[in-house]
């Protein structure tokens, strides 16, 4: 059904939706301007993903995955549509509160790891948690922790310079989950990583976001890891498809919008 | 809390060197020109503090120490009997010829401009200071005089005992000062009111076949300043309306009025300030370019971490006062070795030339606040482009 976002921002999601889907968007469309003729990327997408559920999002490139992960993550603003993330209407929050609501329940990991080269692994980390007003003993000790659960205890000082692409990640993971955020968006974590580091990257963020309860939203191409996911949904030329691009479903349960 | 400011400026050593190596640069060229300036206006006025008078009588139509009319020596009895002094004494200062006297040298012959200063070294209300080598009383000896240190080059004497003439009479050097040379001044000449007045009137070709012994001063003769003690507890206003009535055609001034009026006059007539001051606003210029792209170039380096911190929900202010925080950074490291070279680089050209970069902690703190202006004010434009920033690019590759 077709509704205007911002109408719809004012009104307080069901109860049972909000208890029930960590992600509940509808009608989500996005517009880019590029010169003369604009680029419709998304059109209409109505996503819901259960709370605790890891959730893929594959499709060709260019098919606009990335800006619907944008968008379910509040980074970037739909031009119609409405997203309600942990039985909140995020799409017509203020910026600053917007960005407040990241900072308390999400949790980002990106393709390129996005570290600070100059500050150490635990202190990546504690930046995270800085952000989240921990500081000092508090905030080293916490990072320390998070450094041992994804298997780097003994890499807390070293820059990431010095470290593998699959440490960096692990690091990146660590940082995500710093302030137990409810929600996690990952953007292709794997693709810098060899097939035997992406598996063991994935594994790690499964069973972290298992044991700390979080909803994993996360865009990939890796075929290989869709054993490890709860559902996959597939996005092609803007719209969600229930079966991947030219073939069948490979026994996950797929989304049916 | 983590110092991502400090540890990215760090990171990037050569960058850092060569920013800092700007800042440097403004912190010097800003604190030099300042410190010249100051100088420059207290050295203006230098002479004025080898007095210990409590007031100046002078001409009327006086413009500022090295510029008045000469006032008649009777003038310092007249000032004696005036009620409320203590003690007057006169001082003789004007220039005159340095001819070169030092057989054998280069510049033998040459003449250069001087300036004479005549005053009573038996007396208490002026005495130059420091003095290097000699003694005062050797002034009372026909034709002899002090000169600086600084001076000695410029003379081209080397010693006590040496020897120049002035006007056309020969005189000697008996004692040697330190350090009392003015910018806006030639080089001084310090010498007994007699031995001034002999050396003024002579003719100003040699040779002069006759040399006669200096005279004791006249009513007749003329002086420069009568210089004025005043008794205890006297009100100095008060004292300065008396001395104007009883001594025809003089104004009265204390030592803080002359050297405000002569310190005026050199920064303004000369526009010292102005050029100076351009000289600083050319390097807070420079420094504020090269800070600025300094970290325009650090925030462009670290784009997509600031765009992280941006997508994990910083405020746009955590972003901010890391940069601020470097420009801080820049700015009290660029600082304390830029005003230590300028101390060191001062002192020298004290000791050498004589010249006076007078950096006072005014004028340090007030180059400080500069720095930090300037550096924070750099990093306006590396603000900006974080501002325009937009997270999603964060999920670029």
């Amino acid at each position: 059904m077709p509704f205007s976002f911002m109408t719809q921002a004012m009104e307080t999601p069901p109860i049972g939706l909000a208890l029930e889907y960590a992600v509940y968007a509808e009608g989500i469309e996005m517009v880019f301007s590029t010169g003369d003729q604009p680029l419709k990327v998304l059109k209409g997408i109505d996503l819901k993903i259960k709370t605790g559920d890891i959730q893929l999002l594959m499709g060709p490139s260019g098919s606009g995955k990335t800006t619907l992960l944008s968008i379910l993550g509040g980074i970037l603003t739909p031009t119609a549509g409405s997203v309600c993330l942990l039985g909140q209407y995020i799409t017509a929050l203020p910026r600053h509160q917007l960005a407040q609501f990241r900072l308390q329940n999400m949790g980002f990991i990106f393709q390129g790891f996005n570290l600070f080269p100059a500050l150490t692994a635990a202190e990546n980390i504690e930046v995270a948690l800085n952000l989240k007003g921990l500081h000092g003993h508090e905030a080293r000790q916490q990072s320390l922790k998070l450094l041992e659960q994804v298997g780097l205890g003994d890499k807390s000082k070293s820059l990431p310079s010095d470290l593998s692409g699959g440490q960096k990640q692990r690091i990146a993971i660590a940082r995500a989950l710093a302030g137990k955020p409810r929600l996690i968006f990952a953007d292709e974590p794997t693709a810098a990583l060899d097939s035997q580091r992406g598996r063991a990257v994935i594994e790690l963020l499964r069973s972290l976001a298992k044991e700390e309860g979080c909803t994993v939203v996360m865009v990939t191409h890796d075929p290989r890891i869709m054993d490890i996911a709860d559902r996959v949904v597939y996005v092609e030329d803007g719209m969600i498809s229930p079966e991947p691009p030219g073939g069948t479903s490979s026994g996950i349960n797929t989304h049916h919008s | 809390m983590v110092s991502i400011a400090r540890k990215n400026l760090f990171q990037d050593l050569p960058r850092f060197i060569v920013a800092q190596a700007g800042i440097m640069f403004a912190v010097g060229l800003v604190t030099i020109q300042t410190g010249l300036l100051n100088g420059f206006t207290r050295s203006s006025s230098l002479l004025i503090n080898s007095a210990n008078a409590d007031l100046w009588l002078a001409s009327k139509d006086i413009r500022h120490l090295d510029f008045t009319l000469p006032i008649p020596y009777k003038n310092l009895k007249q000032a004696q009997q005036v009620e409320g002094v203590e003690r007057a004494e006169a001082l003789i200062t004007q220039g005159s010829v340095w001819r070169y006297g030092v057989e054998g040298t280069a510049t033998a012959g040459a003449i250069a401009p001087i300036r004479i200063i005549g005053f009573d070294p038996e007396g208490s209300l002026f005495h130059p200071a420091p003095v290097s080598e000699g003694n005062w009383d050797s002034l009372n000896r026909p034709y002899t005089f002090f000169v600086d240190k600084v001076d000695l080059k410029t003379l081209d004497v080397k010693r006590i005992g040496d020897g120049g003439e002035i006007g056309s009479y020969k005189g000697e050097i008996v004692g040697l000062t330190s350090g009392i040379r003015s910018i806006v001044s030639s080089p001084y000449v310090f010498t007994s009111l007699p031995n001034a007045t002999a050396f003024l009137t002579s003719a100003m070709v040699q040779p002069k076949a006759e040399q006669p012994a200096p005279l004791a001063l006249r009513d007749e003769n003329r002086v420069t300043y009568i210089l004025i003690r005043a008794k205890p507890g006297v009100d100095l206003e008060q004292l300065k309306r008396r001395l104007e009535a009883a001594v025809p055609d003089t104004k009265a001034l204390t030592q803080s009025e002359l050297t405000s009026m002569t310190q005026t006059y050199w920064r303004d007539s000369t526009g010292v300030g102005f050029i100076l001051g351009l000289g600083a606003v050319v390097g807070v210029i420079v420094g504020t370019v090269v800070v600025g792209q300094i970290l325009y170039s650090s925030v462009t380096d670290h784009l997509r971490e600031y765009g992280t911190l941006k997508a994990m929900g910083s405020s746009d202010w955590f972003i901010y006062r890391i940069i601020l925080e470097q420009a801080l950074w820049m700015a009290v490291l660029g600082y304390l070795p830029g005003m230590g070279i300028v101390l060191v680089l001062g002192s020298w050209v004290q000791k050498t030339q004589a010249i006076q970069i007078l950096v006072g902690p005014m004028t340090a703190g007030g180059v400080l606040v500069l720095t930090i202006v300037m550096c924070c004010g750099a990093a306006i434009f590396a603000i900006q482009k974080v501002t325009r920033l937009d997270p999603a690019m964060v999920f670029k590759s």
